[in-house]
């Protein structure tokens, strides 16, 4: 692979910028210098052409500043392996991101197979180098101790660290085991699990565990039963002792009470209470005698009450007159409560009644109609208000039409006469507005002026025939590159293939000259060589023995020895026809390769012809000489194409102005017809006229729109005066309406309104003298009510009658209460009298009954003279010791009772024994605690069971273990990847080492001495037990391990390394570019000399690609490297 | 009717992870397997199923522990007692199940075998046999009860299912044979990845380890829901376990630092949350800069950030275009290496002397037959470390 041009179409600062890498001339070497200041882009520039190798990285990017990272992008021409030169370019896209020429996606495959494989990381480790990798590159290469294998490899890969990368991971491996490590991971973690293990066979809760367990709390429940029936047995005997000294005690006393009751008397025993029972019906007996007696003496006291107030006959019908009478009212309120006060009230009212009517009389003559009726005048207050609203209507009507006749009088004097109307000039401004617009011609002038320069400026340089080739038609840009692009292509494939050519006639030359030494070896016999020799000879041996003579035989011997010697080289020329034949096949192949590179060159020289005629064609088309170089078609396609556009822009400025003056002379006379219309003189300056015209439109518009509205004002004022006057002649009708019914004096507005207050005292008035009537007759019916009622009660009471009614009334009322309240004294006696005679008999009733009863409190109990009270005493003292004799008894017999008969009677026999029951109690408390201390047993045997079934079991051990295990489990795969990969690094190493010591030594031994001439004369490779081992050789023949170099001459040993490198991969591979990036800039000259020489070597062998800044080293290169190409770094804009 | 159906619960067995090195996480899992089985008793309680089936493997044979049983018999004792009975049989690790060593396990606690293979609750006959040996080469399906008449019919096996890959050849059944045997239902255990199985009305359910143990686990963590109606029963998945395994996979090929590094593992690693359960995480790094040791540690630093993910390993490989790359002479001539008689039997020799003093629980992780394995591994290692390590 050979990069031909890197195109900086958009990345980092850059902006279609290139940088073109020139081929070498025939013998030279392939050595390109770049060259520009620090920050002139040579990392991006690097950047950028990874990234069209193998793609954009993913992610934001380090170069996307200028252009945003999906416009990014590169290209290039490469020169691929049986491709020739392909022209790619790559954006930033996932995917289909590299692309050809015209933008179309290609094959990965295609950069794939040119770089062997290789990825991005490889590529660059191992064609690329800096400085600061040399540098480290050497003092890293001294951790290798000379190891040839690995100096080997990092020379070829680029890759220094192999000696840490084999120390990183064998320390890995030991780290976790190493053989009688104390430390080690594994060690750690292999004791930890083996305490795991322990503790968790030893809390494991086996079978057996349990069996064990549960084994023991059988047993501890066995000793609770036993311990348990000893305490039950306990308590029974000391519960039979106390039994027996209950029945013992107990006996005694039953014995002591049979005798006290046979002194007193038999009979049942008296029911509870029976002692109060008697006391009660004693004091009861006693009680109802004495309420018997209270009682007759009652009943006479009332006896003589009754007789002393009699019944009264009167009583009814005097009721029944006097409710009569308090039901009669006057004005809704009692008769009765108001008689006295009736005649004097009457007179007041008839005298106020008086009164009103003469008021009534002097409100009708005010309003002078004495004899009309009230009644027809006194009108209800609704009349009364719609009345006045009427006249009030009336009065304003006829303010707001005096109001609005004075102001259309005062707005027709203010008037005065009509202006003169203005003229229509709309059509006169829009003449005057569109000549106004085309009336300056300068900016078309000008930019005439403009364009006729730009035309002079654009065709200077330009043949004299410049419109004609335009007007011819110019060639497409695209087709100008396309042919520009085929020639120099089939002009540098013509230089390749005239080259290849003759090295494929010397090829052939040397095949056929060595094909020639092979057939003219005298070894080189064939078969059928062989049997022709014997054929001649048997032939000649034939004729000699015909004849015989001494010229035969001298002919046959002849014959014979070139049989022999056919044979002879037959048997021992089988190597000589092996060269033969591989001359034969060589020199056909030779043959074939020079045909082919023949037929090649034959080719493009023919397709060069032919591009070069188009050439010639496109040259003429542009005004060129007809063998003009195609790289000047751009530049006179662009300046025509310049000339062509400013040819086009004075025409255009020419046809403007024109257009132009036609638009301002139209105008012109648009403007003179519309003043002509309107009567305004054309003669003059017919602009200055029309404007003059127009400024005074404005004024005279203004005072006639003026007039205008003070007219319409006028008639709207008039119009309101109308509307006021009908307004007021509606009210007056309405006002009529309503008194025409009236017998009125005066129906004028103004009489009605002075009318007002006398109908309105008049309404009044009468009203109240209409209530007043009422009232007074009603008082007149209430006092003939009254004195008839007072006749009837005095003729109830067996009076005359004649006197006042009140006062008879009063005595009647009088009569009646006294009647009432000794109504009410008797038959208060009657009643308690009937209640005293019920409650004797009550009182003779119980007191027979509680006689009854006292004796029976008695009956069956023998009998006695001692009173009730002394006899029912003695016979309770007699039930109190039976009881007393029964308890005794029933506890006797219960002390027995559940307690084991054969223990009650053995402890029976024991008593009287004061210390037994203490005894007894003292077994009880020592079966107690043997009982207490085995049921504890057993309950702690059976917690201890169910707590160790209950337990959490140790899962956290269990995990610990599980993890730990995984631990290790991982760490020893890791461990022994680590050691197998040491073992088949250091293996391959070696093969390395085999494989490339013939063919890199040289070639390091020869770049090392070319770099620290004369300090180093030469490489030598020791072999030791542990690999073979590179040292160098100083000028006194001394050797000097690698890793006891200075640090400089270590980098100058790994220069030569990747050198060696380089060649050994373009050897097996194929070249592809290497690039240094300012690796000599420590260099003194003469090493920097070396370095460069060294660069040329790669040059010869591929492609060298050297980046500095520094413009010394630019001068050394071309002094030190033979056809070296420098170009400068692009410009970023 | 609902049933509730779980297997291999395998109470006592640990999660085995690098990842439980975390002191919460580890704090938090280290009775997993028992915090799983009382969850699974609190869902059959909290949904009021009619049963809990446990097709065997309640136990596990390496950690033979009497307190498990009693654990065991604890948990299903509340089950009963809130109304959820349990019917169970032994599976191949339930040697504590053994009744005629230990004793029935109580009231509403149903250990079918074969003295007692079928119980009925309610309008469903269940059938079952534990056999008592942790290896049995034939099919259990000839000795199960007939099916029941007027009933619905469910079974519990244990079994590798048409001899399952991966798993101990107990009891193998063809999924055939076990379809056409009549019943409703199975509820199979053995499995530890879930699956049903469905024949027109017949379906068959393997639900699963309730909580994986290690990542070749990591499908299960589930039990499964079964309602037998009048059609097909139908199942509902419930996921139950506390850690799941999970893996994933980064490239870090085009990272330019470590920034870069940083955030892709953090965006995986936030990819790999679950909510309501941990997951240990198997990262698949494809890189030619870092090795598996520093990105485990670039990891760690990272998921001290992101709640409820834990590194369960690291797998670091270049790219396989760089492992193959012709170019590349050391790994041509590593490969060449392997090869190589001389070679091999040193690699052995190493092996050997490492496997020798691995503690022998985990001795078979340098098992012979793993070496091919190891060197493919170890030649990518040394590129991984060289590229790793120079910049030059």
């Amino acid at each position: 692979m050979r990069l031909n041009r890197l195109d900086l179409i958009r990345y980092g600062r850059f902006s279609d910028a290139e940088i073109i890498f020139p081929k070498p001339a025939q013998g030279a070497p392939d050595v390109t210098v770049v060259f520009g200041p620090n920050e002139a882009g040579k990392s991006t520039t690097f950047h950028a052409f990874l990234e069209l190798l193998f793609g954009f990285k993913s992610g934001q990017h380090p170069y996307a500043f200028r252009f945003e990272r999906s416009d990014l992008l590169v290209g290039a021409e490469l020169e691929l392996p049986e491709r020739g030169p392909v022209v790619l370019r790559r954006n930033s896209k996932r995917t289909q991101s590299l692309l050809d020429a015209s933008d179309r996606p290609v094959s990965e495959g295609m950069l794939t197979s040119a770089l062997h494989g290789l990825t991005r990381d490889a590529f660059e480790e191992r064609f690329s180098l800096n400085e600061k990798g040399l540098r480290e590159g050497g003092e890293r290469i001294a951790g290798a101790q000379g190891d040839l294998g690995q100096l080997l490899h990092a020379g070829l890969s680029g890759l220094t660290g192999m000696s840490q990368t084999l120390d990183a991971l064998s320390a890995r491996a030991d780290r976790f085991h190493k053989k009688r490590g104390r430390g080690t991971v594994l060690k750690v973690g292999s004791d930890r699990l083996k305490v795991i293990g322990q503790e968790l066979r030893a809390d494991r809760l086996t079978t057996e565990k349990e069996r064990r367990l549960r084994e023991d709390r059988d047993q501890r429940t066995v000793a609770f039963d036993a311990a348990d029936t000893a305490l039950r047995q306990a308590h029974q005997r000391q519960a039979a002792g106390r039994a027996a000294q209950v029945w013992y005690d107990r006996a005694a006393t039953i014995e002591e009470l049979s005798q006290a009751l046979s002194d007193l008397p038999d009979g049942p025993d008296l029911p509870a209470g029976a002692a109060a029972h008697v006391a009660g019906l004693i004091e009861k007996i006693t009680a109802l005698s004495v309420r018997i007696t209270e009682s007759d003496a009652e009943i006479a006291k009332l006896d003589v009450v009754i007789t002393e107030h009699p019944e009264d006959v009167a009583v009814v019908p005097l009721r029944a007159e006097l409710d009569r009478l308090d039901q009669l009212t006057i004005a809704g309120a009692p008769l009765m409560g108001r008689a006295s006060t009736a005649q004097a009230d009457l007179a007041r009212r008839v005298d106020e009644k008086a009164e009103l009517a003469a008021q009534i009389k002097d409100a009708l003559s005010r309003l002078r109609v004495p004899d009309a009726a009230p009644s027809a005048l006194a009108l209800e207050p609704d009349a009364l208000e719609a009345l006045a609203g009427a006249v009030q209507q009336c009065l304003t009507a006829h303010q707001s039409l005096g109001a609005a006749e004075s102001a259309a009088d005062a707005a027709r004097a203010q008037l005065g006469d009509a202006p003169v109307e203005p003229q229509d000039l709309t059509a006169l401004r829009a003449a005057f507005d569109a000549w106004r617009g085309v009336a300056d011609l300068s900016a078309a002038e000008q930019a005439q002026e403009r364009a006729l320069a730009t035309r002079t400026k654009a065709v200077a340089g330009l043949p004299s025939h410049w419109s004609a080739l335009i007007d011819a038609g110019l060639p497409a840009r695209e087709t100008l590159d396309d042919v520009a692009r085929e020639w120099t292509t089939l002009t540098a494939d013509l230089a390749s293939a005239r080259s290849d050519l003759d090295v494929r006639a010397a090829e052939l030359a040397a095949a056929t000259a060595d094909h020639r030494a092979q057939e003219a070896a005298p070894d080189v016999v064939d078969l059928a060589m062989t049997e022709q020799t014997r054929r001649k000879r048997d032939m000649v041996w034939q004729r000699h023995r015909d004849g015989l003579t001494p010229a035969s035989a001298d002919e046959f011997e002849d014959a014979m020895t070139a049989d022999d010697g056919a044979r002879a080289h037959y048997l021992s020329g089988a190597e000589a026809r092996q060269r033969l034949r591989a001359a034969q096949s060589q020199l056909q192949t030779a043959k074939a390769r020079h045909d082919t590179a023949q037929s090649l060159y034959d080719g493009l020289a023919t397709r060069r012809e032919e591009a070069q005629m188009r050439c010639g064609k496109l040259a003429l088309a542009l005004g060129l000489a007809e063998d003009a170089s195609p790289s000047a078609f751009v530049g006179r396609l662009q300046a025509l194409e310049h000339a062509a556009d400013a040819a086009a822009d004075v025409v255009n400025a020419q046809t403007a102005l024109k257009a132009r003056e036609v638009d301002q002379n139209s105008a012109r006379d648009g403007l003179a017809q519309a003043a002509g219309s309107l009567g305004l003189d054309t003669g003059g300056d017919i602009s200055t006229v029309v404007h003059r015209a127009l400024t005074l439109e404005d004024s005279n518009r203004k005072a006639w729109d003026k007039w205008q509205d003070g007219a319409q004002a006028l008639a709207d004022l008039d119009d309101r005066a109308a509307q006021c006057a009908e307004n007021y002649d509606l009210a007056q009708a309405q006002l009529d309406r309503m008194t025409a019914a009236l017998p009125l004096a005066d129906r004028t507005v103004e009489g009605v309104q002075a009318a007002l207050p006398d109908l309105r005292q008049l309404h009044q008035v009468y009203a109240e003298h209409g209530k007043l009537s009422t009232r007074v007759e009603a008082l007149e019916h209430a006092i003939d009510a009254l004195k008839t009622g007072a006749r009837r009660l005095a003729r109830i009471m067996g009076d005359a009658g004649d006197g006042d009614p009140v006062q008879v009334i009063d005595d009647a009322r009088a009569r009646l209460i006294a009647s009432e309240r000794s109504g009410e004294k008797r038959e208060d006696a009657l009643r308690r009298r009937e209640d005293t005679v019920a409650a004797k008999q009550r009182a003779d009733t119980d007191l027979a009954n509680a006689e009854a009863e006292l004796a029976a409190c008695f009956k069956r109990q023998a009998t006695s003279d001692l009173p009730p009270r002394e006899r029912v005493a003695l016979l309770e003292k007699r039930d109190g010791l039976r009881a007393e004799k029964r308890v005794a008894e029933n506890e006797r017999d219960a002390a027995r009772a559940g307690v084991d008969a054969d223990l009650f009677d053995e402890e029976l026999t024991r008593l009287p024994d004061a210390t037994r029951m203490a005894e007894l109690a003292q077994a009880v408390t020592d079966a107690q605690d043997l009982r207490d201390t085995a049921r504890d047993a057993e309950r702690e045997a059976a917690r201890v069971h169910r707590a160790t079934l209950e337990a959490a079991d140790r899962s956290d051990l269990a995990t610990e273990q599980a993890t730990l295990q995984e631990e290790l489990r991982e760490g020893a795969r890791q461990a022994a990847v680590a050691r197998l990969g040491v073992l088949a690094a250091r293996g391959a190493l070696r093969r390395l080492a085999a494989e490339r010591r013939s063919t890199m030594l040289r070639d390091v031994e020869a770049a090392f001495v070319a770099m620290t001439a004369p300090a180093w004369t030469g490489v030598d490779v020791w072999s030791q037990s542990d690999g073979e081992k590179l040292v160098g050789i100083q000028p006194s023949g001394n050797t000097v391990p690698v890793e006891q170099m200075s640090t400089g001459t270590m980098g100058q040993l790994y220069f030569a390394l990747r050198l060696a490198g380089y060649r050994s991969f373009a050897r097996d591979m194929g070249p592809l570019p290497m690039v240094l990036d300012d690796i000599m800039e420590t260099f003194d000259d003469t090493r920097a000399r070396a370095a460069l020489k060294l660069c040329a070597d790669i040059g010869a062998e591929g492609q060298a690609i050297l980046f500095t800044h520094h413009a010394h080293l630019v001068d050394l290169a071309r002094d030190t490297i033979e056809g070296v190409a420098v170009v400068d770094m692009p410009d970023r804009a | 009717m609902r049933l509730l159906v779980s297997a291999d619960t395998h109470l006592g067995s640990p999660i085995r992870s690098v990842a439980l090195r975390n002191p919460d996480l580890g704090d938090r899992l280290k009775q997993a397997s028992r915090d799983t089985f009382a969850k699974i008793i609190d869902l059959a309680i909290d949904e009021q199923v009619d049963a809990l089936m446990l097709a065997g493997d309640i136990f596990d044979n390496h950690y033979p522990d009497l307190k498990s049983r009693a654990f065991l018999v604890t948990q299903l004792s509340r089950a009963a007692d809130a109304g959820v009975p349990t019917v169970l049989i032994r599976g191949n690790h339930d040697a504590l199940l053994d009744h005629r060593a230990h004793g029935a396990l109580g009231e509403g606690i149903h250990l079918l075998h074969k003295g007692a293979p079928t119980v009925v609750i309610g309008d469903t006959a269940f059938h079952g046999l534990s056999f008592d040996a942790a290896h049995v080469a034939k099919s259990f399906l000839p000795d199960y009860p007939q099916r029941v008449p007027d009933k619905r019919n469910v079974g519990l096996m244990h079994t590798s299912l048409d001899g399952a890959a991966g798993h101990d050849p107990y009891a193998p059944c063809a999924e055939r044979d076990l379809m056409a045997h009549g019943y409703d239902l199975w509820c199979l255990g053995h499995i530890h990845a879930p699956f049903e199985r469905a024949d027109g009305p017949v379906l068959a359910v393997m639900p699963g380890i309730p909580q994986p143990r290690h990542f070749g686990e990591r499908r299960g963590g589930s039990v499964t829901m079964v309602t037998l109606g009048e059609g097909a029963p139908e199942y509902e998945r419930r996921a139950i376990g506390q850690l799941g395994f999970g893996e994933a996979s980064v490239d870090l090929s085009d990272c330019a630092d470590q920034q870069q590094v940083l955030r892709s593992l953090r965006a995986v690693f936030l990819e790999a949350q679950e909510a309501g359960r941990d997951t240990a995480l198997r990262l698949h790094v494809t890189t030619e800069h870092h090795t598996a040791e520093l990105i485990t540690e670039l990891a760690a630093e990272v998921l001290e950030g992101v709640e409820g993910v834990f590194l369960d390993k690291v797998k670091s490989s270049p790219p396989p275009d760089q492992q193959s790359a012709e170019s590349d002479d050391l790994l041509r001539l590593m490969r060449e290496e392997l090869h190589e008689a001389g070679f091999r039997q040193a690699a052995l020799d190493e092996l050997e002397a490492l496997r020798l003093a691995l503690p022998a629980d985990i001795a078979g992780a340098l098992a012979e037959e793993e070496l091919d394995a190891l060197l493919e591994e170890a030649v990518a290692e040394v590129a991984l470390t060289l590229h790793a390590g120079d910049t030059a």
